[in-house]
């Protein structure tokens, strides 16, 4: 497997590097939606002579700009490909290989994320200088982080595959994962930290998978939650993911038999 | 000017018969865009939990500007996107030479040419979000909603110039499909009024990716907040941005050949 993925990186590496622009240019999504929303909490606090509940100014840029780093590194878009692939007829040859499908995506994720995260971080650092940014992060958030945001980029990429197998009976799923991606806009920590979200909202967001995702590695990350309710949401994660890998695991094999090929 | 309300009604009544075809993609495109502005009031009411005013915006003008946004975006996805996707398809395949050919303006063939008529559910929604919002303003005098409407006019003409000034780019690099990513992703700091970013990105969405004037102003045009001098500048802004984009458009049409022969 290791000798698998180091022949299948490589060769994504070589893929990856022809599509540089359109690298720096999809980073602008990752970075304006949290920007957007940063600067209207920082409207609102001002308005509230500078805090809102535990946030000052520089505690929501640290938020905003720890979300920026996380969604650009656990946020896939597989699903929208994933229908392209069906509906086109491209699928099927890669069925026939010997290798999972799945696998070729975490390979593109993986070389994805770390060639885009360059230009990011440049961004980001600008960013940090022109709102002040305060981190709360000491050396413990940082080892919640690690964990916290690879478990969070898995849970994203299983689910969206698990949404994405939607399209073997519908052939088109984007209704589906854009449904998907409003509840990630209201539920995963980007237009609110989630502590922010008023009552029942916060509660609805906890219990769903969304803010384990975006919201839980950013808040750990600025250093925003203390170590116990960091493991605590960790924990969060773990369930998220083992559901969303079970899940997977049964609604592909189920998806494959029932597969009928669609094109040439 | 009668035969190209004309041709533009022809236009749109054929598009409609296409998307007419597809009824249940319709029914679902309808319910994923009364979702999509659900969650966007929820985001600015969840904003409104925490404070009554935001940067002299209070909620019933946020609202107001929200529709806006819709209004604006959704103009965008009506007619300006399907029409200049085909324009850059058209420019790969080398079957511009069709549109060029035909006895009409060639920009207006081209950048008209297409609707995806769904959208028109994202402008009503739009406009009952701004109806929404002007229930919590009091009293919208006649000068107020003129302004209004000219200020939206305008809005929509510079979104048009941006889209034709990017898309004409075409010519030259052919796939500009990441270009127009710009506009996208800028697209969505509409939603809020310009004047709450920071100063590289409040100068950007008024200038080069016109999306937040064109948002914001129409908002501040019907709340009252908007002067004369506001206007005139816009108009005059919008109309030099018109006449730029045209020109470059032409220049770029100039270095088009066929690539079919």
């Amino acid at each position: 497997m290791i000798r698998t993925y180091r022949a299948l990186l490589v060769a994504t590496v070589q893929a990856a590097a022809q599509y540089r622009v359109q690298s720096v240019l999809w980073m602008l999504f990752s970075v304006i939606r949290p920007v957007i929303f940063l600067a209207a909490w920082v409207a609102v606090a001002n308005a509230q002579g500078g805090r809102v509940g535990g946030y000052d100014v520089r505690d929501f840029a640290g938020y905003y700009v720890a979300l920026s780093l996380v969604s650009q590194l656990t946020m896939a878009w597989d699903a929208y490909e994933f229908e392209f692939e069906v509906r086109m007829g491209r699928l099927a040859p890669k069925l026939l290989r010997p290798l999972h499908p799945i696998h070729y995506a975490v390979a593109w994720n993986i070389v994805w994320k770390l060639t885009t995260i360059i230009p990011l971080l440049v961004v980001l650092a600008l960013v940090t200088v022109s709102f002040d940014v305060r981190f709360r992060t000491t050396p413990a958030h940082v080892a919640l982080f690690v964990p916290s945001v690879l478990i969070g980029a898995a849970l994203a990429f299983v689910s969206g595959w698990v949404l994405a197998s939607v399209a073997f009976w519908t052939t088109r799923v984007h209704a589906v994962s854009s449904l998907w991606d409003r509840g990630a806009f209201i539920f995963a920590g980007q237009i609110a930290p989630l502590a922010l979200l008023p009552g029942p909202l916060q509660v609805i967001a906890l219990a769903l998978p969304f803010g384990y995702m975006l919201g839980v590695p950013a808040e750990i990350l600025r250093g925003g939650v203390d170590v116990p309710t960091g493991l605590t949401l960790i924990g969060g994660q773990i369930l998220w993911l083992s559901f969303f890998l079970i899940a997977f695991q049964r609604v592909w094999r189920a998806g494959v038999r029932q597969f009928s090929a669609v094109g040439a | 000017m009668l035969r190209y309300s004309r041709l533009l009604a022809l236009f749109f009544r054929t598009e409609l018969q296409y998307e007419l075809e597809y009824r249940a993609n319709l029914l679902l495109e309808i319910v994923q865009t009364v979702v999509i502005i659900a969650t966007s009031i929820g985001a600015v009411l969840v904003l409104f939990t925490y404070t009554d005013v935001m940067n002299g915006w209070d909620l019933g003008a946020m609202l107001v500007l929200l529709g806006c946004f819709y209004l604006v975006q959704g103009f965008g996805e009506l007619v300006l996107s399907p029409s200049f996707e085909k324009f850059m398809e058209h420019v790969r395949l080398g079957t511009l030479d069709y549109a060029l050919l035909k006895p009409v303006s060639a920009q207006f063939l081209v950048t008209l040419r297409h609707f995806r008529v769904v959208q028109l559910a994202q402008i009503g929604l739009g406009a009952v979000v701004v109806a929404v919002g002007l229930g919590r303003i009091t009293a919208v005098g006649p000068l107020e909603a003129v302004g209004f409407a000219l200020a939206l006019a305008c809005g929509f003409v510079l979104i048009y110039a941006l889209l034709l000034a990017l898309s004409t780019l075409a010519f030259w690099f052919v796939r500009i499909e990441n270009l127009m990513a710009i506009y996208w992703s800028f697209l969505d700091a509409g939603r809020f009024p310009v004047d709450i970013y920071p100063g590289w990105l409040r100068v950007t969405l008024s200038t080069a990716v016109p999306i937040g004037v064109a948002v914001t102003v129409p908002a501040q045009a019907i709340a009252g907040r908007l002067d004369f001098g506001g206007l005139v500048l816009l108009v005059v802004g919008t109309v030099l941005a018109f006449v730029a984009s045209a020109s470059f458009w032409r220049l770029g049409l100039r270095s088009y050949t066929g690539a079919s022969a």
